[in-house]
Parts: C-alpha cells; sequence; structure tokens
C-alpha cells in the first residue's frame, strides 16, 4: 500500500515539475499514466559505453537498416505494443491496453494519457496517425512500410479520440499486436513541416542537433562525436516507473563506442573503455572466459538465438542459357537424394566445436531451439553418416571411380565450389569442414571466398554460383517475417528466386505459409509452421547448419542483465539497467 | 670479403627455403588439408628423450595428447603410449611439382599421435606443414610480384627520367594516379572479371599480376628520381658530350644507378607483397581455403584470443622475418656490385 | 617560378581528375552495389528499393552520374554518402582532420629521427656500429606493420600505461589536451616504427652516395673535421633526393596510417574509408580517395617549393 501511495506522489510531482519547467506545453494537461515495470528496483546514476563494430548510420529511423542505427533509435524512440525480448510475448507500451475484434481485422488501442516526448511536448493520437502516415507513404520508402502491408494492402488509420487510435487490416491478421513492434512513434510537432516539404528523410542525420530531435524512448541524444561515439542521456520524461516509484532509465548516460572489429571490442572491454559487447563473438567468449571472477565481469551464454546459418544449391531457372556450367551441376541439386546425401555427410557438430568454440546448436531447419514457440521439437539435426549419404548418392545414380572420385550416370565427376563470405570468419571455417566432409564422399569441391557485396550480388542478382553458404537471422520470434525466404515468390527466397514453376512441396509450403498468416488460433498456426518444418527437413531446398549461441558480456555489477535473444541483446531493457556500486567500477 | 659472406648465407638460406617449400609434400608430415578436429588449436608438439618415468630413451619420442582442462583447447600428454619419431613413413599421399607423386614422408609419427612442430590451427591442421605449403604461393609469388612491380618500376621511371618532358609528364601522371586509387577499390572490380572457380595455376599467376600491377607506381617514381638526379652528373654529362644515344646513356650509365634503387626498394617491397596476399584474399583474389599461403594463415591470427592463447599461429609472420632480412642482403651485394661496375 | 607552379598545379588537378574517373569506371564494375545488403532484408520492399535507386541516382547512366558530381565539386562539395544521408564533406573533415593529428606529428618525429641517424650510419658504414643500424633497420623493415600494431595493443593492454584505442576516454582526467597526446602515443609510435626504416635506408643512401664523391673527398682530404663535414657539405649535397623522399613519405605514412586507425580504432579516414568501399558508398569512397591523393600532392609541391629554393639546376627546366 505504502508503495502504491509513493508513487502516486512521485508521479504527481514528477508532473508538477514537469509543467513548472515547461509552461509552454502546460495547461490541462491529463494524469500521467506511467507503465509500472516489476524488474528489481535500483540506484539511479552512471554510465555505460558499449562497442558498436560500425558507426550508427542515422538517427532516423526512416533510413536507419543497419543493426548500430537501430541500437540508438530503439533507445531514443518507442513503439505502441511491444515485444517483450524475454517472453517474446506482445506487452503495452505507449498504447495502454487494446481490443481487437473477433474478426481479426480491427484493433483498437488506447494510449497512455499525460506522457511526453523527450523535449516536454505532449503526445497523443495526432502522432501516432501522422507516424503511419509518414511510415505508410510510399514516396518516403521507409523500411517499415513492408511490415504494415497486409495482403499487399496498407493498414488503415483512424483516431477515434485524443487517445484512442483505431488499425484496420484488409483481411483478418493472425498477429495484429506484434505489427506495431519497431515501428516507432515520431513527434508530429517536429517533423511535420519537414514531411510536408518532402525533407523527414532528411533530417536525423548524425549532424543533427540534439534539440532538434525528440523521442518516447528512455534516452534522448546529447551528442555525437563523428567516427568515435555517439552519446545519450537520460529522457527525463520516460514513461515507466519502478516499484519504488522511481522514474527510469537509472543510468545518465549511455554511449555507443565505434570499435571497428570484434576483437578491438574484447581488447576495450578488458581496459574498460566499454562495459558491455553484445553480441560477444565466439572466440572472443573463449578468449574472456578465463578471467572472469579475476576482472569481474560476466559472460552469458543464452542458448541458440534467431540467427541460422545455411547451405544452398543455386536452384535458380536458367531460362536465358546464360549459365551452362551452372545448369549442367543443376541435374544433380536438383536431386532430392543428392541434396539428403549432402545434408548426411556434414558433421554439424563439428562445425560448433571448431568453428564457434562449441558455442552453437546444430540445426535441422531455419526455426532454432531458441524459438521455443515455434521449434517443431520432433525434428533433430541429422548426424553425420558417411554410409548412409552413400546409400543416397548410389539410388540418386551415382557411382564411384576406382581412385574414389565420386561420377554421375554420364560418368561427369561431380564437383563445385562453395561460396562464402570472406568478412564472416565462422562462415569460411564452416565452408572448409564441410569441404573436407564432401571430399570424403569423392567429391571435388573448392571453398571460393568474396567480400560480402559480391556474395550477395552472385546470389541475388546474377545466380552465378554453385553452392552458397550465408546467414540471416529471423527479426521476430513468429512464422511471419520469413515468408520472404520460404515462399517462392519472397525476395529473399535465395535458393530460387521469382521461381515460375515451383515444386509440388513447395507449392505445399507457400499454402501453408498464406493460411497460417490469416489463422487466428496459435495452436492451429503451430501445427501448420509444424508442417513447414517437416517439409524443409524432407527435402532440403537448403541446408541449415548452426544457430550460434547470444553471448554477451557485461561488467560483473551491472545490474538487471537479462540477455535476450533478440534485438540488442543486452540492451532491449536499457531503462531498467543500473550500477550496484556507484561510478560503474 | 664480409660482403661475400653475408651473400652466400643469404642465398644459401634463400635456396634451402625454397626447395623446402618446392618439396613440401616429401618434407611436410601431413597435407595441408588434413584437419585432426579433435586438436583444435594444438600446442607445439614436444618432443621428449625421457619419458613421465624419468627414463632416458635414445630415440626422441612424442606423447599422444588428449583434450583436457574446461576449455576445448587445452591439452595433457597421456603418458600411457611412446610414440618414436621415424624418418620415411608412410602417410598421406601427396604430388610434387605434377611430376611424380608420393606417400613418404620425410618425418612423423604413428596415428593415432600427432606430430605438431608449430602446433596446429584452428581445424587442427599442422601449421608447420601448412607454412611449408603456404611458402609455395608466398615465397614464389611474392618474390616474382616483386620482380614484376621492379621491372614496372624500372621501365616506366627510367623512360620518364630519360626522355623527360611531355613523356615524364604522362609517365609520372599516370604513376601518381595508380598510386592514389586504393588498390583494395580496384581489385573489387578485378574479381568480377575473373569466373568464380579459378585453378590453382592460374590463380598462382593472376597473384602475382595483381600483387605486381598494385606495386609498381613507388619503385617507378623512385627510379625517376634517381635518373634525373644522375643526369647531372659529371660522367653522363660528359658521355652526353661525346655524342653518345639516349639508349647507350640508359644502358650503360643510367640503367645501373636505377637498378640499385630498384633493388632495394623490391626487397624492402617483399613483405609487404607477401602480406597483401590478405587482402586480395579477402576479395576472393587469393589463394582460398584450404589452401594455405601466408597471408589466408595470418588473417587467422589477428585475434585477440589467438595472440594471447595461440601465439604460434603468428610464427608466419615471424618466418617473414628472416626471408626479408635474407632478401635484403641479396638486394644490398647486388646493389653494391652494380654501383662498383659505374 | 609562377609559371613553374602553375605547371604543378595543373598537374595536380589533371592527377585528381584521372583517379576520380578511374573511380567512377571502377564502381560501374564492380559487383554490388550500395542497395545490395538491403535487398537481403525482407523488411525493404522491392518497391522502396525502386524508389531509394532513383532517390540515390543509382539508374542514372555512368556519364551523367560522373557530370553531376563533378558539378559538386565544382561547388567545393563531395557529393552525398548513400549510408550516412547527409553530405560526404560533413562526414571527411573531422577524419580528415583526426588523421592528420597522427600522420603529421609522425612525419616530423620520423624525420627529425632519420636524418641524423642516417648521416650517422652512412659515416658509419662498415664498422660495427653502421652494421647495427643496418640490421635494425632490415629487421623493423622486415615486421609487418599489422604485426607492430598489434604488438603495441598488447603492451597497452598488460601494461595499462596506455589507452587501447579510440582517440578520447569518456571523462578525461587530465585535461582534454594530455588526454588526446595520451591517446596519440601508441599510433604515432607505431607510423613512427614503420616509417623510419624506410626513410633512414634512403638518408644513409644517398647521404653515403655523396660520401664517396670527389669533392667531399676533396674536402675530406684539406683536413675538414668530420661532423661539419657530414652535417654542412654531404647532407646538402644529398638533399634533393631526400627532399623527393619527403613528398613519397607523406603517402606511404598515409597508407600505414589507415591501417593503424583500423587496428587502434582510432576515428580517422581508413576505417571510413574501409566502410565505405565495402557499403559502395561511392561518393565517400571518391571524397576520401581524393582527400588522401591530396595531402602528398601537397607534400610533393612543398617538396618542390624547397626543391626550387634549394637546387638552382632546376630553376632551368621549362
Amino acid at each position: 500500500m505504502t508503495t502504491f501511495k509513493y508513487s502516486r506522489f512521485v508521479s504527481v510531482l514528477a508532473l508538477l515539475v514537469g509543467c513548472l519547467s515547461l509552461p509552454g506545453f502546460g495547461g490541462l494537461a491529463p494524469q500521467e499514466e506511467l507503465l509500472t515495470t516489476t524488474a528489481e528496483p535500483g540506484r539511479p546514476g552512471g554510465r555505460l559505453a558499449i562497442g558498436e563494430p560500425f558507426e550508427p548510420k542515422t538517427l532516423n529511423p526512416l533510413n536507419a537498416v543497419d543493426q548500430p542505427s537501430l541500437d540508438v533509435i530503439r533507445r531514443t524512440m518507442a513503439d505502441l505494443i511491444h515485444i517483450n525480448r524475454a517472453t517474446l510475448k506482445a506487452e503495452p507500451a505507449l498504447a495502454k491496453s487494446w481490443t481487437a475484434t473477433p474478426d481479426g481485422k480491427t484493433l483498437t488501442l488506447q494510449l497512455r494519457r499525460g506522457i511526453r516526448f523527450s523535449d516536454g511536448a505532449p503526445f497523443d493520437a495526432d502522432d501516432v496517425v501522422f507516424s503511419f502516415q509518414v511510415y505508410l507513404d510510399e514516396k518516403v520508402a521507409a523500411p517499415q512500410r513492408v511490415l504494415l502491408l497486409i495482403d499487399d494492402k496498407p493498414i488503415k488509420v483512424e483516431k477515434l479520440g485524443q487517445y484512442t487510435v483505431r488499425f484496420s487490416f484488409s483481411a483478418p491478421y493472425a498477429v495484429g499486436e506484434r505489427v506495431f513492434d519497431s515501428v516507432p512513434v515520431l513527434p508530429r510537432h517536429l517533423l511535420e513541416k519537414e514531411y510536408q516539404e518532402g525533407r523527414i528523410k532528411q533530417v536525423w542525420t548524425l549532424s543533427a542537433s540534439p534539440a532538434s530531435m525528440a523521442g518516447l524512448g528512455p534516452f534522448r541524444l546529447k551528442s555525437v562525436a563523428p567516427g568515435e561515439r555517439v552519446v545519450l542521456e537520460r529522457n527525463p520524461y520516460y514513461w515507466k516507473v519502478d516499484s519504488k516509484g522511481q522514474r527510469l532509465p537509472y543510468l545518465d548516460e549511455l554511449s555507443f563506442v565505434m570499435v571497428p572489429n570484434t576483437e578491438a571490442q574484447v581488447i576495450r572491454f578488458m581496459a574498460g573503455d566499454i562495459q558491455a559487447i553484445s553480441p560477444l563473438s565466439a572466440d572472443g567468449y573463449a578468449s574472456l572466459a578465463p578471467d572472469q571472477q579475476k576482472h569481474h565481469y560476466k559472460l552469458y551464454d543464452m542458448g541458440a538465438g534467431l540467427e541460422f546459418n545455411f547451405l544452398f544449391f543455386n536452384l535458380n531457372e536458367d531460362t536465358e542459357g546464360r549459365l551452362p556450367e551452372v545448369a549442367r551441376k543443376q541435374a544433380w541439386f536438383r536431386d532430392v537424394r543428392f541434396r539428403q546425401a549432402v545434408s548426411r555427410a556434414i558433421d554439424r557438430q563439428a562445425i560448433a566445436r571448431l568453428a564457434y568454440h562449441n558455442r552453437a546448436t546444430p540445426l535441422v531447419t531455419h526455426v532454432t531451439p531458441g524459438d521455443k514457440l515455434w521449434f517443431d521439437s520432433s525434428l533433430a539435426a541429422p548426424s553425420q553418416s558417411l554410409p548412409e549419404a552413400r546409400r543416397l548418392l548410389q539410388q540418386a545414380g551415382f557411382s564411384w571411380k576406382p581412385d574414389g572420385a565420386l561420377v554421375d550416370s554420364h560418368g561427369t565427376r561431380v564437383s563445385f565450389s562453395i561460396l562464402a563470405n570472406s568478412g564472416n570468419a565462422q562462415q569460411t571455417q564452416s565452408a572448409t569442414l564441410i569441404q573436407s566432409d564432401l571430399s570424403k564422399l569423392g567429391m571435388d569441391v573448392h571453398v571460393v571466398t568474396l567480400e560480402f557485396r559480391a556474395t550477395v550480388d552472385r546470389i541475388l542478382q546474377s545466380h552465378d554460383y554453385d553452392v552458397a553458404v550465408m546467414r540471416m537471422a529471423n527479426g521476430d520470434a513468429d512464422p511471419n517475417p520469413v515468408m520472404g525466404i520460404l515462399t517462392s515468390e519472397g525476395s529473399t527466397h535465395v535458393w530460387s528466386m521469382g521461381e515460375k514453376k515451383p515444386p509440388q512441396w513447395q507449392l505445399e509450403i507457400d499454402r501453408l505459409m498464406q493460411q497460417q498468416m490469416i489463422t487466428l488460433d496459435f495452436r492451429k498456426r503451430k501445427k501448420l509452421y509444424d508442417q513447414v518444418q517437416q517439409i524443409l527437413a524432407r527435402e532440403v531446398p537448403a541446408l541449415f547448419l548452426v544457430s550460434p549461441n547470444i553471448l554477451v558480456a557485461a561488467r560483473e555489477n551491472l545490474a538487471n542483465v537479462r540477455p535476450a535473444i533478440m534485438d540488442n541483446y543486452i540492451l532491449w531493457n536499457s531503462d531498467e539497467l543500473f550500477w550496484r556500486t556507484p561510478a560503474g567500477k | 670479403m664480409r660482403q661475400r659472406h653475408v651473400f652466400s648465407w643469404a642465398a644459401w638460406f634463400l635456396v634451402t627455403v625454397n626447395a623446402a617449400a618446392l618439396l613440401a609434400g616429401f618434407v611436410a608430415p601431413y597435407n595441408y588439408e588434413t584437419q585432426d578436429r579433435l586438436r583444435p588449436y594444438a600446442p607445439p608438439t614436444r618432443l621428449h628423450l625421457v619419458d613421465c618415468e624419468g627414463k632416458f630413451h635414445f630415440w626422441p619420442f612424442v606423447y599422444m595428447t588428449r583434450p583436457g582442462g574446461e576449455s576445448l583447447t587445452e591439452y595433457q600428454e597421456d603418458c600411457g603410449q611412446r610414440f618414436p619419431v621415424r624418418f620415411f613413413l608412410s602417410g598421406d599421399g601427396y604430388t610434387v611439382l605434377g611430376l611424380f607423386s608420393g606417400h613418404r614422408h620425410l618425418f612423423g609419427v604413428d596415428l593415432p599421435a600427432r606430430m605438431y612442430l608449430l602446433g596446429g590451427d584452428g581445424l587442427g591442421r599442422d601449421q608447420f606443414s601448412r607454412m611449408l605449403y603456404g611458402a609455395q604461393v608466398s615465397l614464389f609469388a611474392g618474390a616474382l610480384a616483386a620482380l614484376l612491380a621492379m621491372m614496372g618500376g624500372l621501365l616506366v621511371g627510367s623512360i620518364a627520367g630519360v626522355y623527360g618532358g611531355a613523356i615524364d609528364d604522362l609517365c609520372m601522371r599516370v604513376t601518381e594516379v595508380i598510386i592514389a586509387v586504393p588498390p583494395f577499390y580496384v581489385l573489387l572490380a578485378v574479381r568480377a572479371f575473373l569466373p568464380l572457380q579459378v585453378s590453382a595455376p592460374v590463380m598462382f599467376l593472376e597473384i602475382v599480376a595483381v600483387l605486381g600491377f598494385v606495386a609498381w607506381g613507388r619503385p617507378a617514381r623512385l627510379v625517376r628520381g634517381v635518373v634525373l638526379g644522375a643526369r647531372e652528373r659529371s660522367f653522363v654529362l660528359a658521355a652526353q658530350g661525346f655524342g653518345a644515344s639516349r639508349a647507350y646513356l640508359l644502358r650503360r650509365h643510367l640503367m645501373p644507378l636505377a637498378m640499385n634503387a630498384a633493388l632495394t626498394q623490391m626487397a624492402v617491397s617483399i613483405p609487404q607483397i607477401i602480406l597483401g596476399e590478405v587482402v586480395i584474399s579477402f576479395l576472393g583474389l587469393g589463394m582460398s581455403e584450404p589452401v594455405p599461403s601466408w597471408g589466408n594463415m595470418l588473417a587467422q591470427a589477428q585475434q585477440y584470443h589467438v595472440l594471447t592463447a595461440h601465439w604460434w599461429m603468428l610464427l608466419p609472420a615471424l618466418a617473414l622475418v628472416p626471408v626479408t632480412l635474407a632478401y635484403q642482403a641479396l638486394a644490398d651485394v647486388l646493389g653494391s656490385r652494380l654501383q662498383s661496375r659505374i | 617560378m609562377i609559371r613553374y607552379f602553375g605547371r604543378r598545379l595543373f598537374h595536380a588537378v589533371l592527377v585528381l581528375f584521372g583517379v576520380s574517373l578511374l573511380m567512377f569506371l571502377v564502381q560501374q564494375a564492380a559487383p554490388g552495389d550500395f542497395l545490395s545488403e538491403m535487398r537481403l532484408n525482407p523488411q525493404i520492399s522491392p518497391q522502396a528499393l525502386h524508389t531509394l535507386r532513383a532517390q540515390y541516382g543509382l539508374d542514372q547512366p555512368l556519364p551523367l552520374r560522373y557530370a553531376h558530381w563533378l558539378s559538386f565539386v565544382a561547388r567545393g562539395e563531395f557529393g552525398y554518402s548513400f549510408a550516412y544521408d547527409m553530405p560526404a564533406s560533413k562526414l571527411l573533415w573531422p577524419r580528415a582532420r583526426n588523421t592528420l593529428l597522427l600522420t603529421v606529428p609522425a612525419l616530423l618525429i620520423s624525420w627529425l629521427i632519420a636524418v641524423p641517424l642516417g648521416v650517422l650510419a652512412a659515416a658509419q658504414r662498415g664498422t660495427w656500429l653502421g652494421r647495427l643500424f643496418s640490421g635494425g633497420t632490415s629487421f623493423l623493415l622486415a615486421v609487418p606493420d599489422v604485426l607492430l600494431a598489434l604488438l603495441a595493443l598488447m603492451i597497452a593492454l598488460r601494461t595499462g600505461l596506455f589507452p587501447v584505442g579510440g582517440m578520447r576516454s569518456a571523462d578525461p582526467s587530465h585535461g582534454r589536451l594530455a588526454d588526446l597526446a595520451w591517446h596519440m602515443v601508441l599510433p604515432v609510435g607505431t607510423l613512427v616504427l614503420g616509417s623510419l626504416p624506410v626513410i633512414l635506408r634512403h638518408v644513409r643512401a644517398a647521404v653515403s652516395e655523396t660520401l664517396s664523391s670527389c669533392y667531399v673527398r676533396a674536402a675530406e682530404g684539406h683536413g675538414l673535421r668530420q661532423l661539419p663535414l657530414l652535417f654542412r657539405h654531404a647532407l646538402p649535397a644529398a638533399a634533393n633526393p631526400l627532399i623527393s623522399l619527403f613528398g613519397i613519405s607523406i603517402a606511404f605514412l598515409l597508407s600505414v596510417s589507415l591501417l593503424v586507425e583500423t587496428v587502434m580504432s582510432w576515428p580517422g579516414m581508413g576505417p571510413l574509408l574501409l566502410e565505405s568501399i565495402l557499403a559502395r558508398d561511392l561518393f565517400v569512397v571518391l571524397g576520401a580517395t581524393m582527400l588522401s591523393t591530396l595531402f602528398p600532392l601537397a607534400g610533393n609541391l612543398i617538396a618542390d617549393v624547397l626543391l626550387y629554393g634549394f637546387d638552382p639546376r632546376i630553376r632551368m627546366e621549362p
């Protein structure tokens, strides 16, 4: 009871202070509807510096696609309904509650009253309507737009009251509320003019002044040192309080320090320049692990995340006859027994052990064991079995020369190359291990490493490759974001782009994926998605290899560290992080 | 006298190293791609004469190692069984220069033990064997590329220096453009013109060409400077006075001087050229896994955990030092011989 | 004089023009473009990509884009960064300043050490001291720069005497300038170690050549003491090639600096150039290359001015 009174008292006080300091926005502001968190209450103060491998490119959510920019923007901005990174469930954020109609076509959101942007300006439904107008504008070409298209038609947004907004979908949508995650609300009072003048994508660059920016996230911009660091400071108007009634966040400052490679991050962490690494590489984990107690830091291994590494065969139809060499090899790749044989020949355990220091989990499909809601536990990662692989090859009409070389039914030596990204050491090592495994089957395999964009160009544009390894991450623990990879029409259906005559099983995947999208009941959706996973495991259009574990390092006395498997693993609850002892030492 | 001494030492050293590289298949105890997946980052194998019980043996032997301790890369010796070092034992098959093949190796131990003189890499491959095989690429390609760069530099630089005027201007502007454009960027485009999978000999020639092409700019400038300076020297002026043609001047007087400068530059640039292979490997222009080169072996070594825990991964970089020193000594001696001939 | 430097300036412009043209052609041939990475992002629709392509002008023909860029340059701009959505010059200037902060001190220090040391080494050629010199420089030459940088980092980490990267502390305890200087020690030290042996060798070679020439021998014969002989006669005589070397050494230092910056996370042009090449952020690459061409050219120009003052023969040239 007492805590309740206390928190009321504090919020009233905060409100008073808010009104006093900003008379311009004063007047009849409603009572602030704050969100009370359940995490361990902490002590305010201190700063946290975290390493980023690249400089954030922009502070504008309409341009941001790179991870460092998103890391920063997700601290300075907030969304209506948020996916809790720990439970992977949708939970209230700027919308305090919502109701869906039974047909799954509309969603009505009640917004938090009386809360303010980081510059003190009040927030209401107009900001929400404005934000979605911008995101849905075709001319703006915001990365969020495609998320807000259901069945290729944009979501409709209506203001029902100062704090009520209704969203309507053109078709029933299974996970309507998940759509709002990572679609930050923009401040209308700052951006409306720029939007009307068509300059909204040119604002909020790294050289923008902090005064020109505002958001609803726990932090706000303080300063940028080009190429060096981005410093955020505590947002005094943030809309969360802890169970003791203290307003979050606790940290006074959060800075993102540019450290060009992950190895250097380890060194800077050891020297104390940065206090957390997220994500930490498996190599980094191995080198930091021995000294945990001595140097007062803690390493976290959260198991498999949502990232998956996979190998796929080039099954693109070469209609113009541009690539006769590839077309010749596709005769092998199109035979499911050949693909299965390759899958059985690969030692996934060895990849996890040698390329990832045992901090990775072998996979059977793109759904990792870390995705606990959707993982089909009846499927197990295939174990290496060379006799089984030989049997499959024999069935498919392959045979062996006396010197052990594998030849197809026409007597042609089985020979192909594996394309890998040279910027990713683990991927190159995986490819080398696979090369060695396959040579035991008598295949003549070569590893070819190219720089990232050259690799992507071959995979997506020219289709001039045999087999490739790649990594992708599922943006959310939900089947919808992988539509682009799994369906034959998808824009990232890498192994066969824009398929004209998909095989039967691919049509089945397309159907199941479409159906799960409009199914509302979780158990029915899960059943549909399980079927998709089983087809993938059987037909192996792509061979899923391993999922690297989520690894994080942080100083020992940084409290409330609860690494998640999504987004920024450690910063997702940056508003709750605090230093147990002063000065962060 | 002393100079001849240095010269013969350097020459013998280089001959030995290059011969070992050529005969890598025989000298190396393992093939470069032989993996022992249970021994990633195995430390250098210790050769024993005294066993665990303190008994002395006349023939060196090794103990088998097993993973021990918490991390994957800590090993303990297993005193149970001794594996004596053997010579001319049978092992992985190989071919030397594509001419003859065999399976006998100069030295080694019987399986399941392994003798990793210089430790193992992250996939449990013998670092010593990989260094020998890698030298085939790095030493020969490096030296050839340096030679190519020197020739290019000599040609352009001396033409510019001797003829002067518009020709000089043109040559030097082109050289400056070549020096200015980041090679990394140009090579990105070069890779696009090659097929995805390139056979090893073609790749070798391509490495030589690429590395040589990138490096000719600086020697060219240097040579031009030397030639320009020499043109004013008395013996050249005298020769010119006697009506010597430009070609004669170039051949008889200017070239030896320029050669001296270019040779020094060449010796100096060899380690840079060998390391340049790291960069071109990244772009897919170098040797790709599992084929080793000192460049791509070192690319793995630039990691913190390697620096602290697996120091033997840095050995290719250290191997560069004596090789470069030997080349430098050769260049010095050759250079001073040329100078004395003027 | 004015005509001579006018010609030099014209050459510099010519080189910059050539570089930019080559860079544009290369960019056309390089696989992938700035949008490649976005193509992999399932969140970005093909329509959005199409809009972006048009926005960045990537769909225009090459000559048009080049002309467009030239018009930028005419206005003193470097074009536009696709990745940062802002003018490239805003990205480049602060980083160029940081790079110069490393290279200029490194240049001065290495020349200040190299000249006296090189002259002495030339004089001591053949003695044990001279051999020590040449052995030392040969060894330093043979050690790759990356290794030097990594070793410096390891020493910093083990001893805690120096920062292990970056340019500024979050809260400098001894004032901003002292903090900056403290951060500069290791990168500048690495640069000096990397460039010193090269310069030293050239100084030694140039001086020992003049030492063997007849007039120095004559002076020696007249009984001049060694030190004045070396510094008052041999060194000025060797100045000509050394001054040309000064220009080259700027280019050399700059290229080593790009590497050291990347290893030591110094916010200079190195990391930016690398990142923008990989991201195909054309105008930033172009701008960074222009700048790193400009600095050595400026160095060459300075060298030429010096040479002009030093060597009367040059003035005869048309």
